[in-house]
């Protein structure tokens, strides 16, 4: 799934998409790779575009709150040649935001190059840029994920502890994203997992507590001409299931790949093809930042089944600066149809076209 | 309205008094003449009364309220001199870096008298010392008798219950000093303030209502 | 106090001002020009070093703290980089790689940036690609010049540029500027993986600037690294660096300020001797008002009223004129005040509220006290006989200057001079010598407090022999009026001691400096490069046969920080020869040798007391990233580095690992071959860019900045003479003044106007005379102060004492000349009232 690689693309601009056709020869994502633990849940340098991503939400007195946390990692194809430690081949960027009841969406960033205040691991997950970091740590009923972020309005140091098996997307986490079959990342989830912790408010420490949605996914091939941007939604089932559904859309709106995949409680995966997931436009919520509407409450269709998102607050479109300003709205949704629960719905490309 | 009773003035490191248990006193409107000769001490006793020199044993009683200037302090018996004497001195002492008007402003600048006055007061005063129009002169173009008549001015702008002068004529020609002196008696009368002068001359002492003498022995 | 009386004062202070116009305007020019040096002084050193910080800040940014080595030639491990990056209290860490770099014959800085974390704190340095470049931004290679570089290379935007330093070259193409890089800053920016590459250092970067998480308390957080660090690293707040900045010229900066502050209690003794004559001509007009019931509080107020009404218009003239001054000066002369601590650009004036009132308050505070005796006085006066015959010079109190003992006198003046002696051997208090300046105080009072006995002794011989009565009339008036020849005379006394000290000291460090000179610059040539190594070509060149020099010594030049709040130390590495150091540098004292396997250093003088370091000792150097210990061969003076420098042998430093880079030559040439030799070296400084000098030019130089440095003082110094001059004429005429009466009775006795100006201007040069010998003593102690203990205890210089006396006495000679032609115009003043008048306006 290459979604965010769209992301990455203003993110970087101009310093990457602007480069000479870079000398570096990447990895491709091939159907042949068998994926092995927890090796592969550290970063592959080798590969263009790499992301490990958060989204949860957390059950406090006031309501339903969200949080989000994504590291990339960007291999641009420059100063590839040089001999210094810390030439500026790998790059890393983070985001954070958290949604809660009745409040402003919290949001903010980080940037770094590896061995420069920022950091990854080949051997496990295991990013940092400066104090914020994703790692993973032990096996078994020990195995957790811990993650730290502390910015100046809010932070959090939450412990994810995993319910259910690693969940390979695609054939074997082999995950094709268009028509073509070069056109497929590697791509990992890790539904329902523990979330136990604490958040920090304007200086105020509290305990938090919930269920999150992990995401690793690697590629290194663009996506194919005429995408404008994404709807993807990841959610983690009041029955203990897991949904995730995206489609690629083109400027008119159109849906140019789409792909879903179902696991319910006893651990039986469904996949979806093209043709059985649609997603459909119920309601639009215009952002007053820069006009975008983002469809926030969407109807979408996998197969037999027929679910519609209701976003828990409408205002929770991000809007990132560094290195280049990018908008998309990635907020905390609830599910209600024939399948219900809560999870994270992504929106790109509504903010303008995000052209490479 | 002045009352000096048992008064005695020594000099620091002197021997002799200047003068010992002195007594007398002035009524409301009376004028008195002090007599006696060079340095028998009537301005040293005139000092004292006004507060400037300590006399050393006695009570000098001033003013409607009769105050002991004696057992007043250095600012209190400033203020009382502010609201409650007037001075006219043998070498007139008019500012020479005021005008004559700013002269006469200077008692009821210090006695606090509401500034809305001055000027009605000051002209009025000065017409009848016979100084009309004068006010915003300098006192460097005037006469003798003119300075004198402005001190006079100034002596009663403030309307005070007891004059003191020292030998107001002693600096003017015979002439002068025959008007001057008639002008002060006559606008002292006219205020019905009380004064006390000190003179040599037995004609301004004649136009008093009483002479004091003083000699070494004391009043008499 | 209420309304009329207000206006009872006003017409008061009015009247005053018109018939003393001469006398009010000096005292109020006099206070002016205090003021006016003051804070002139004070806004071109506030206006450089805000210049200098805001310079700072636009490279440095406002990092709460810094991680950086204590060796201008060590480097920060990325290691510990990427350590303090992960520290939950960090929010930011950003990497710099600085250094210099010869492009062409041009010296300039390169600063290798991380745009991620540079981006935050330092937006001035960001820089903007070229549009005509097409390419991957700054990741990629290329430059990135600011735009005074631009200009002064010559260059646009797209160009190729070769950046060398030693070995090291870079050759690239300018790929954009630096929009915010403020207009005079010649600058090169590039990615800091680009710089390593090039120019290293290899794994490591030249410092770290950090900015901590919200709520993080620095001096805590701080303490919580102070063991984990490596050595010869340091971490401190950045708070220091500012400190650190000011710190470099403060005790400069305190220097002329306590001298501004002369002029100022200058032109407080002329309100002083204003306001007495003021008082004592007005003492029958206060007595008056006494009479007419002004209380004894209002003429004491009145007076300091009056000495306001001096002080407020001559501050706030004082005020506009130090602005105007500080702004012509910086736009003539740039930001420097003759230290060489801050040089090029023209720095803002930006006068601020505050300072401004405090100089403001200053003028005032020098009136009110110039004006406090006089008012007192006046409060004291006893009515009655004021009255009658005018002014009391004593007041009536029973005590009695003149029957005290002259005893306790003595003893009283004994006691100030132990004290000042004591405090002269007091040690600096935060840096300046504090006590050195109250000792100087305590010197002038001494002076003036011994003025009236020398007085006394000196006329009172005078007096008993026959004189002609003129002479006479003078002597008896000097011992006769002893408090109007005191105020004449401490005016001369305190500017006459003032000028005669700063004479001796300049002329001290002048001799101190030139034979200095003569044993730091043994070779007949100097090459010298800035910050960056001397050309290898060049140094290959000089090791070839047909090279026209007998010899040739090397030397480099780095920086040591052993305190964080202090600027740095020189680390000079010298090819030097251990055994006989003293053939190079000019010990103070003995050169020990070091004992066997110890690396011998020589420490100059500043080291040695910042430091508190003795010869003989062991000390640990922060050297090359790890702490080296070393021992104290000997001590060295040196009049160039403030901040204290340390020589090593090239040997030694070698042997330590240290990449010996040479940045200055020494050269002889051949017997007999100087002119080839000179014409060499300009051709290959000339081809390399780097300076060569003759060690006369530099001597010429250096004296030439010494001189330059101490213009300031000079102006100082006469405004305090003229100052001092301008007291004797006023207080001469007051003096005279309030003997008109008795003037006018001698020449109704028969004395013609030639006779009594004679007796006059007679007694103005007896006073002056006494002053200026009063005054010449204090000072020469005052001059001994400054040179063995101020200079020493602010700036870390010694020096021999040297009187000059050349210049003392054609100057004490010339004052006198100038006191008796001021009591000339005094004596003409009071003469010039026809006797009569005077008799008859005095009753």
């Amino acid at each position: 799934m290459r979604r965010r690689s769209f992301l990455l693309a203003p993110l970087l601009l101009p310093a990457f998409t602007a480069a000479k056709q870079p000398a570096v020869r990447y990895a491709a994502a091939s159907r042949a790779t068998r994926l092995a633990f927890p090796r592969d849940h550290g970063a592959h340098p080798d590969f263009r575009t790499e992301w490990w991503y958060v989204t949860g939400a957390l059950d406090t007195a006031q309501g339903d709150a969200g949080f989000q946390l994504t590291f990339f990692r960007s291999r641009p194809g420059l100063a590839e040649d040089l001999a210094s430690p810390i030439a500026a081949s790998q790059i890393l960027f983070a985001h954070a935001a958290l949604t809660l009841p009745g409040k402003p969406l919290l949001h903010a960033e980080r940037a770094g190059r590896a061995n420069l205040g920022a950091g990854f691991s080949s051997a496990d997950c295991d990013v940092h840029i400066g104090a914020w970091s994703m790692r993973r740590s032990g096996t078994g009923a020990a195995e957790q994920f811990r993650l730290k972020v502390a910015d100046a309005a809010f932070g959090f140091d939450l412990q994810l502890a995993p319910t259910q098996p690693l969940l390979l997307q695609g054939e074997n986490g082999w995950s094709q994203k268009g028509p073509r079959p070069e056109l497929a990342s590697h791509y990992v989830s890790w539904p329902q997992l523990q979330v136990a912790g604490n958040l920090t408010l304007d200086g105020r420490r509290q305990p938090a507590a919930g269920r999150a949605w992990f995401d690793h996914e690697w590629s290194s091939e663009v996506l194919a001409a005429g995408g404008v941007g994404w709807d993807w939604i990841g959610v983690n089932l009041d029955d203990g299931g897991a949904l995730m559904a995206f489609r690629i859309r083109d400027a008119a709106g159109a849906t140019l790949y789409a792909h879903a995949a179902l696991r319910d409680a006893a651990g039986r995966l469904t996949q979806f093809g093209a043709g059985e997931v649609s997603f459909t436009p119920v309601r639009h919520w215009p952002s007053p930042r820069n006009g975008a509407r983002y469809p926030v409450q969407m109807a979408i269709r996998c197969g037999p089944h027929t679910i519609e998102t209701m976003p828990v607050q409408d205002a929770q479109e991000i809007s990132a600066h560094r290195p280049l300003p990018v908008s998309y709205w990635e907020g905390l949704v609830k599910i209600r149809g024939t399948l219900s629960g809560r999870g994270y719905l992504e929106l790109t490309g509504y903010a303008g076209a995000l052209k490479l | 309205m002045l009352s000096v009773a048992n008064l005695t003035k020594r000099h620091p490191g002197s021997a002799r008094p200047v003068f010992s248990a002195l007594g007398f006193s002035i009524a409301a409107g009376e004028i008195v003449a002090l007599a006696g000769e060079s340095g028998v001490g009537k301005s040293t006793l005139l000092n004292c009364i006004a507060g400037l020199e300590l006399a050393n044993t006695g009570a000098i009683l001033v003013g409607p309220q009769a105050q002991d200037i004696v057992r007043l302090d250095e600012a209190a018996r400033a203020a009382l001199r502010a609201t409650t004497i007037g001075f006219v001195f043998q070498a007139f002492h008019v500012l020479p870096t005021l005008t004559v008007a700013q002269n006469v402003a200077v008692p009821l600048l210090l006695g606090g008298v509401a500034a809305g006055e001055h000027a009605a007061r000051i002209e009025a005063l000065l017409g009848r010392v016979g100084l009309p129009g004068f006010g915003p002169r300098w006192p460097g173009t005037l006469s003798g008798g003119e300075l004198q008549r402005v001190a006079i001015a100034r002596a009663l702008v403030h309307r005070p219950s007891l004059i003191l002068a020292d030998e107001p004529t002693g600096n003017l020609d015979p002439r002068t000093a025959d008007e001057i002196l008639v002008l002060l008696l006559e606008r002292v009368r006219e205020e019905g303030a009380s004064a006390l002068i000190v003179t040599h001359s037995q004609h301004v002492a004649q136009n008093c209502d009483r002479i004091l003498t003083l000699t070494p022995d004391g009043l008499q | 106090m209420s309304a009329p009386r207000w206006q009872l004062s006003w017409w008061l202070i009015r009247a005053q001002f018109q018939t003393r116009r001469t006398a009010t305007a000096l005292s109020m020019l006099a206070i002016a020009l205090g003021v006016a040096l003051g804070y002139a002084i004070h806004l071109i050193n506030d206006a450089a070093l805000a210049d200098f910080s805001q310079a700072m800040k636009s490279v440095q940014g406002e990092p709460d703290a810094l991680v950086a080595p204590q060796d201008s030639a060590g480097r920060v491990p990325l290691a510990l980089i990427n350590q303090l990056a992960r520290d939950e209290a960090v929010a930011l860490v950003v990497p710099v790689i600085e250094t210099r770099v010869r492009i062409g014959e041009l010296t300039v800085r390169l600063i290798g940036l991380d745009v991620f974390s540079a981006g935050l704190l330092m937006p001035d340095l960001l820089p903007r690609q070229g549009e005509s470049i097409k390419g991957g931004g700054l990741f990629e290679d290329g430059m990135y010049a600011s735009p005074a570089l631009l200009a002064r290379l010559q260059t646009k935007i797209g160009a190729g540029v070769t950046a060398m330093r030693g070995d090291a070259r870079w050759s690239t193409h300018i790929a954009g500027d630096l929009p915010a890089a403020r207009p005079d800053d010649l600058l090169l920016v590039a990615d800091i993986a680009r710089v390593q590459a090039h120019f290293g250092p290899a794994d490591a970067v030249s410092e770290g600037r950090i900015r901590l998480a919200p709520g993080t308390k620095l001096t805590a957080w701080l303490n919580t690294w102070a063991g984990k660090l490596p050595p010869g690293i340091t971490l401190r707040a950045a708070a220091d660096n500012q400190a650190r900045l000011s710190n470099i010229s403060r005790a400069y900066r305190v220097n002329l300020n306590v001298l501004a502050l002369v002029a100022l209690l200058t032109g407080g003794f002329l309100v002083f001797a204003t306001q007495l004559t003021a008082v004592a001509q007005r003492s029958t007009q206060f007595a008056l008002l006494g009479v007419l019931g002004l209380s004894p509080r209002m003429r004491l107020m009145q007076v300091l009223f009056e000495g306001l009404a001096i002080g407020v218009p001559g501050a706030v003239i004082g005020l506009a004129l130090g602005w105007a001054m500080a702004a012509a000066f910086t736009r003539l002369l740039g930001g420097d005040l003759g230290g060489g601590f801050f040089s090029g650009g023209t720095p803002a004036i930006v006068p601020e509220l505050l300072p401004a009132l405090g100089f403001f308050a200053l003028g005032c505070a020098a009136s009110l006290a110039g004006a406090l005796y006089p008012a007192w006085l006046n409060r004291v006066q006893p009515l009655a006989q004021a009255l009658k015959t005018g002014f009391a010079q004593r007041p009536p109190s029973g005590r009695d200057d003149a029957l005290r003992p002259r005893a306790g006198k003595a003893i009283a003046l004994a006691l100030v001079a132990g004290a000042a002696l004591a405090l002269t051997r007091l040690p600096a208090l935060f840096d300046l010598p504090l006590a050195g300046y109250g000792a100087i105080a305590l010197v002038l009072v001494l002076g003036i407090a011994v003025a009236p006995l020398v007085t006394q002794m000196a006329f009172g011989a005078f007096a008993r022999r026959e004189l002609p009565a003129a002479q006479r009339i003078a002597v008896q008036n000097v011992m006769q009026a002893p408090l109007m020849a005191q105020v004449a005379a401490s005016g001369l006394i305190v500017s006459f001691a003032l000028t005669v000290s700063m004479v001796t000291m300049v002329a001290s460090f002048r001799v101190a400096l030139d034979q200095w000179l003569d044993v730091v610059l043994p070779a007949p040539y100097y090459v010298r490069s800035k910050g960056v190594p001397l050309p290898p070509q060049l140094l290959a060149a000089l090791e070839r046969p047909d090279a026209p020099f007998a010899r040739v010594e090397r030397m480099a030049a780095g920086a040591l920080n052993l305190d964080p709040r202090r600027p740095t130390v020189a680390v000079l590495v010298r090819e030097l020869d251990p055994a006989n150091p003293g053939a190079r540098l000019p010990f103070t004292g003995e050169i020990l040798a070091a004992p066997a396997g110890a690396i011998p250093v020589w420490i100059s003088e500043p080291m040695q007391e910042l430091y508190r370091l003795k010869p003989g000792q062991t000390l640990r150097l922060p050297l090359l990233g790890r702490e080296v210990e070393v021992f104290v061969g000997g001590v060295w003076r040196d009049y160039a580095r403030q901040f204290g420098a340390v020589v090593i042998g090239a040997t030694d430093y070698r042997a330590l690992g240290g990449k010996f880079e040479a940045t200055e030559l020494a050269l002889w040439p051949h017997q007999g071959g100087e002119a080839a030799a000179r014409d060499w070296l300009a051709r290959e400084a000339s081809r390399y860019g780097i300076e060569m000098a003759e060690a006369g030019e530099i001597r010429a130089l250096s004296l030439d900045i010494f001189d330059k440095s101490f213009a300031v003082t000079y102006a100082l110094e006469a405004a305090a003479m003229l100052i001092g001059l301008f007291g004797l004429a006023v207080t001469l005429a007051a003096s005279v003044w309030l003997r008109a009466r008795e003037l006018a009775t001698l020449s109704a006795l028969g004395f013609n106007r030639a006779m009594l100006t004679r007796a006059v201007m007679l007694e103005g040069a007896l006073i002056a005379a006494i002053g200026l010998a009063v005054g010449l003593a204090c000072g020469i102690a005052v001059g001994a102060i400054l040179t063995h203990v101020v200079n020493p205890q602010a700036f870390h210089w010694r020096m021999e004492l040297q009187i000059p006396w050349l210049q003392v006495l054609p100057g004490a000679a010339l004052t006198l000349a100038a006191g008796i032609i001021a009591s000339r115009f005094a004596a003409l003043q009071a003469t010039r009232l026809p006797a009569a008048q005077v008799l008859a306006s005095a009753q």
